[in-house]
């Protein structure tokens, strides 16, 4: 069962389109990163499918069924900054998530343990530190033991030993079977940390699927003929390449990064007497796109 | 809605604000009606023929009406307070939070001006004790149920002014802006734009139906208002007015709040 199901979701902001045409699913049991550069529509997406934001079109669906306030109490969510009572002690703030949530009162001291807040419960909120207001917003994520939890940009704000403090914990709750959903600007943190992924572009969906799949550090070739059967056999024989894999429809040959050549495959596949009704690096096309990303 | 109001109360509670502003409130309420009591006992010791024009504003029945009107001029406390609620969610974006963590949208509106009753109730019910004892301790006044119905007037209006308060805290999101417009229309330009109306334009009552003021016209000052609200409709005119106004505000905020991004 998805935890997810995104469809089609369009926002704009009068004149700005923040996002277009979205679709994508978030399996269950996954750390789910949603990359992308400031402004491409994460929080955006995610801002529509907590009931923030209201979509100009489209649709998304919580546990297989249309979202409601009911499904919102059962995911622990961290949308952009943490957002308290200035005035109030982190642990009354968390009493009142926890009333609004329905449940995970018994649980304050505990999740406040997990994020080491303990020592500062009883203080103000306003006199919190960057990293201590994002540690509460987490310990307020994981009140109730939620099966599904979404962050927003999580690591923001903590220090490299909060940040791997953070990514372990994500690890361990995925671990724990729980879903993960994660809005990052850094390709290292979610290559580091998310099983799956999208990528996000100027409100544009560029890619989803397995973190494996779209960050193979490996150039891919996809390869079809009439009998795939044969050319599997073919191309187990050839050099230089480090895997080959059928998925039935077509056959995808790795290569080290950088090596692939198309003429070869082509060349090689035809004087054992196949011919190729299918030729296709796709390495190298995400790659271009990833760059295109990651340098803005 | 019980559930929600405790949530509602866990976040006023330690509010230090809320506290500082009801107490202030209530001390007012008791203050500016011993002045005006104390004056009205001066004026009448040193100038009996003064009784002649003033009335016995603090003896039974009158005194019910008076404490309304004395205390109307103190509605701006509850109202900036509420305002302040309001907006401190904005502020800290909580009203997002509420809602991320399970609220309905509605609900989040619906609870702050069931909130708003209730505090009008009780502000009310201090207004009616405030009113016994004034009544019970001025000289050769006996206790009487009559005029009672000001009691009500007190509550329609207190509700009147913080809902509105509220109508400008959610149309404005920020306190300064919404505070600085609730007093300039309050205390100025509802009372232009009436006169105006009323007297310039010569359209009584309409002027009278203004939403702080056909309010202000249920509770008049006790001598002189057939002077000071020629020609004002009857009580119970006023008093559906009024109601129209408070679900109107409460319809507003829910309208904009449940379609808008938050």
């Amino acid at each position: 069962m998805p935890v997810l199901t995104v469809e089609n979701l369009s926002k704009s902001y009068g004149r700005i389109q923040a996002l277009r045409n979205v679709s994508f699913q978030v399996p269950e049991g996954t750390i789910f990163g949603i990359l992308g550069p400031n402004g491409s529509g994460k929080t955006t997406t995610l801002g529509t499918i907590t009931d923030i934001l209201k979509p100009t079109s489209g649709s998304y669906q919580l546990f297989d069924k249309p979202a409601s306030a009911e499904s919102r109490r059962k995911i622990g969510t961290l949308l952009e900054t943490p957002n308290f009572y200035h005035y109030l002690s982190g642990v009354k703030n968390l009493e009142i998530a926890a009333e609004i949530k329905q449940h995970g009162q018994e649980d304050i001291d505990r999740v406040l343990e997990m994020v080491d807040l303990t020592r500062r419960k009883d203080s103000k909120f306003s006199t919190y530190s960057l990293g201590m207001k994002q540690r509460l917003a987490i310990a307020s994520c994981l009140l109730g033991s939620p099966s599904v939890l979404i962050f927003d940009e999580p690591t923001n704000g903590l220090d490299p030993v909060g940040i791997a403090e953070i990514r372990e914990l994500m690890k361990r709750l995925y671990r724990e079977g729980k879903t993960i959903i994660m809005a990052s600007h850094l390709l290292d943190e979610v290559e580091k940390v998310c099983t799956d992924m999208a990528i996000l572009k100027r409100g544009e969906l560029i890619i989803s699927g397995k973190v494996a799949d779209i960050l193979a550090n490996e150039d891919i070739v996809e390869v079809a003929a009439s009998d795939n059967k044969k050319l599997f056999e073919t191309l187990s024989g050839m050099r230089n390449k480090s895997k080959v894999v059928d998925e039935n429809s077509v056959i995808k040959i790795y290569f080290p990064i950088g090596t692939a050549n198309l003429s070869e495959v082509n060349n090689y596949c035809f004087n054992n007497g196949i011919i190729l009704n299918h030729l296709l690096l796709k390495k190298k096309s995400l790659e271009a796109r990833f760059l295109e990303l990651t340098n803005n | 809605m019980l559930h929600l109001l405790k949530i509602e109360w866990l976040k006023v509670k330690s509010y230090k604000a809320f506290w500082v502003f009801t107490i202030l409130y209530s001390f007012s309420i008791l203050g500016i009606n011993y002045t005006g009591f104390y004056i009205n006992e001066l004026a009448v010791q040193n100038m009996p023929a003064s009784e002649m024009l003033l009335g016995t504003p603090y003896a039974f029945p009158k005194v019910w009406q008076t404490v309304g009107f004395m205390s109307s001029w103190l509605l701006y406390f509850p109202g900036i307070l509420f305002i302040m609620l309001f907006t401190n969610e904005f502020n800290f974006k909580t009203h997002r939070q509420n809602i991320i963590d399970g609220w309905t949208r509605k609900e989040f509106v619906t609870v702050k001006f069931v909130f708003a009753i209730i505090f009008s109730a009780v502000a009310t019910v201090f207004n009616f004790l405030v009113a016994l004892l004034f009544g019970l301790i001025t000289t050769g006044s006996h206790f009487s149920f009559a005029g009672i119905e000001n009691v009500g007037y007190i509550f329609i209006q207190t509700v009147a002014y913080i809902t509105f308060a509220m109508f400008l805290a959610i149309l404005f999101r920020k306190s300064g802006a919404a505070i600085a417009v609730f007093f300039l229309y309050g205390l100025i330009f509802e009372w232009l734009i009436t006169a105006l109306i009323n007297f310039q334009i010569k359209l009584t009552p309409i002027g009278y139906f203004l939403p702080l003021q056909v309010t202000d016209v249920m509770l008049p000052i006790p001598f002189g208002d057939k002077v000071i609200y020629k020609g004002a409709p009857d009580p119970w005119i006023l008093v559906v007015a009024s109601l129209v106004y408070i679900c109107a505000y409460y319809f507003f905020a829910l309208k904009k709040f449940t379609n808008d991004d938050l």
